[in-house]
């Protein structure tokens, strides 16, 4: 745990959490992997999405709904929160197919519109009725590979109180978009689509999950310092996790979306520091020329009980890997 | 006076007699009486009463005068912060068009109760959170109060809220100040921000600092930049000024322009770049600017010294 004094006042760090999930690595892994239960408990990741594939000449309603109860539970076993990435064609069948309880939640790829989520929810509606979730509890995340995405963001995240995440598929939307997926430039060239999706799914309560370019559009596997650099790059941009291409990928990410012991000490710091001034009437002190005053303090708050909020969750995951 | 000119706008404590006592002589364009965050809750009352003195003591070198009241206190800063002398009230955290509404209202009732053209006094939404950012459009069209310069998205209260550590190498803040700034245009209002100059350090007390932001905004047109420490007033006020260089080639366009109209032509060339009714246009900006600019540091030197005088 981070070291913190017990004593001391968080509460005007608000009642929100920030971020909303601690949700710092994503793997996706396939229902028809057969080391899919080993894979999802070795990796340690925060959350598994599952894909499923419509089989030609299969029931594939039929055998999804056979084999998805299973699945959610192998992928869950070392404390990961599951969810079940789904199509925006055909999203009825599929949804029917997948969601059982045991998912926080769907990812939907294809969206282009407001009205494609509030399809979506309303079918959700029906199944945790009929199938025993509470009502209300399933999350609606969002990959976004469209250029309908992307113009529609505010809307498509205000269409349902289920919204929870922004997903940016960074290889589809090049595509979408007609542009080239070999990263070839020296700048990222979605800097401003990432920063309008993250700002718009924190707007509304929710966050953004993304890696930083160029590892965010190639998914090469690269040494240990590239991944932890392209780490700290997107969670400097704010992104709150990331859908990690390679398992090698989340030990980083668990790593670096989250305060660092560093951070952390640094935060105690700055909340002595100022507390120390107000004491003495001033609301606006220095630390190393840098100003420390009222939004500086209220983000030491709360990235502190971030910090906590993640040693919790590790310490969840070390239980279930006991 | 000339409230366009704001090349350098910096936050004043009324509550610290060092700070506010000395402001007249640093030389900025514009002073924020501020209530808000650099000011201890303990002392907010305090502060309040001593907003419509310090506004006679910051003006006195001829700076324009905005006050930065309290989101969650407007009721009660208000009240102590609309008076004559004050050219913009500063609304924090600013995130819906129903609060700009309300605040609008009570500094228009105010105005009329202070002998104030009603509706003169600016009132600026300090975009500092991601629902503000994406409700700018909003916002800013709610109350029918003029409003010349717009800009922010970026800062310490909106890495708060992204989550975010500030002082990266790359803009952070691309979409929230870039929205808030074409907003601003869509409006016919001047942006204020919206570019990146890396500060690694996080320092805001370093000069070259700030002749560096200054020297990026220049670039990109914009005139307006705010300052926390004295040592940012000088290199933004020179740094954001139109130089005689510019000022000598505006002059050439123009005369150019000219002749090419009086021959029938719209397009040419001078000294090896086109000239056209784009340079034109933008030539006759900087002079525009020039003249504000020459306009407002004019008055600020008549200012300073009847305050030396009146000093001496």
């Amino acid at each position: 745990m981070i070291k913190q004094d017990e004593t001391r006042d968080l509460t005007l760090a608000g009642d929100s959490p920030m971020p909303k999930y601690i949700r710092r690595s994503v793997l996706a892994l396939s229902i028809d992997d057969t080391q899919l239960g080993d894979k999802a408990y070795a990796s340690y990741a925060d959350a598994i999405i599952l894909d499923f594939a419509k089989k030609a000449n299969v029931d594939w309603q039929a055998e999804s709904k056979a084999r998805m109860p299973m699945a959610i539970h192998a992928a869950s076993r070392g404390a990961a929160e599951v969810f079940v990435r789904v199509g925006c064609d055909g999203v009825v069948a599929e949804l029917e197919s997948v969601v059982f309880s045991g998912i926080a939640g769907v990812v939907v790829k294809g969206v282009t519109t407001a009205a494609d989520v509030t399809a979506v929810a309303s079918v959700l509606d029906s199944l945790e009725v009929s199938r025993g979730i509470p009502r209300g509890t399933l999350e609606i995340d969002i990959e976004v590979d469209t250029a309908g995405a992307v113009w529609h963001a505010l809307d498509i995240a205000r269409a349902s109180e289920r919204f929870g995440a922004f997903y940016i598929n960074e290889p589809a939307l090049c595509k979408n978009l007609g542009m080239q997926t070999t990263a070839t430039l020296a700048f990222d060239p979605l800097e401003y689509i990432k920063s309008q999706l993250i700002t718009v799914a924190i707007s509304v309560g929710g966050q953004a999950l993304g890696m930083s370019y160029p590892l965010s559009l190639t998914h090469d596997k690269v040494d240990d310092d590239t991944v932890k650099k392209a780490v700290r790059i997107a969670r400097d941009t704010g992104f709150k996790g990331a859908l990690c291409a390679h398992a090698s990928w989340i030990k980083h990410c668990n790593a670096g979306f989250c305060p660092s012991p560093e951070e952390a000490a640094y935060y105690v710091k700055v909340i002595d520091v100022f507390a120390e001034g107000l004491k003495r009437g001033m609301a606006s002190v220095p630390i190393d020329g840098k100003m420390i005053d009222v939004p500086v303090d209220l983000r030491a708050k709360l990235y502190l009980k971030w910090a906590n909020r993640v040693q919790a969750r590790n310490e969840a995951k070390a239980v279930a890997h006991r | 006076m000339n409230n366009r000119v704001a090349r350098c706008v910096m936050f004043v404590t009324p509550t610290n007699p060092r700070f506010i006592d000395k402001a007249w002589t640093r030389g900025g364009d514009v002073y924020i009486l501020d209530i808000e965050d650099s000011i201890a809750p303990a002392e907010k009352q305090r502060c309040r009463t001593l907003i419509r003195e310090s506004i006679a003591k910051a003006n006195k070198g001829g700076a324009s005068i905005y006050v930065r009241i309290n989101k969650p206190f407007v009721d009660a800063d208000l009240p102590y912060a609309v008076w004559p002398g004050v050219d913009r009230i500063m609304l924090p955290k600013t995130e819906s068009a129903a609060e700009y509404r309300r605040v609008h209202d009570i500094i228009l009732k105010l105005e009329k109760e202070r002998g104030i053209v009603p509706g003169t006094i600016e009132l600026y939404p300090m975009i500092e959170s991601t629902l503000g950012a994406v409700n700018i459009y909003e916002i800013l069209t709610s109350a029918p109060r003029k409003l010349r310069s717009m800009g922010g998205g970026g800062g310490y209260d909106m890495a708060v809220n992204l989550g975010i550590e500030m002082f990266a190498s790359f803009d952070q803040y691309a979409f929230p100040q870039a929205n808030v700034a074409l907003a601003a245009m869509a409006l016919d209002m001047e942006p204020t921000g919206c570019v990146f100059v890396p500060n690694p350090s996080g320092r805001v007390d370093q000069a070259d600092q700030a002749t560096q932001q200054a020297s990026a905004l220049h670039a990109a047109g914009v005139h307006h930049a705010g300052a926390l420490h004295p040592n940012f007033i000088e290199p933004l006020v020179k740094g954001l000024s139109a130089t005689a260089d510019e000022i000598a080639w505006a002059h050439k366009v123009i005369a150019a322009f000219d002749s090419l109209t009086d021959e029938g032509e719209s397009v040419g060339m001078l000294d090896g770049k086109v000239v056209d009714k784009f340079e034109n246009d933008l030539a006759k900006r900087t002079l525009m600017w020039a003249a504000d600019c020459a306009a407002k540091d004019a008055y600020k030197v008549r200012a300073m010294e009847r305050a030396q005088e009146a000093n001496s």
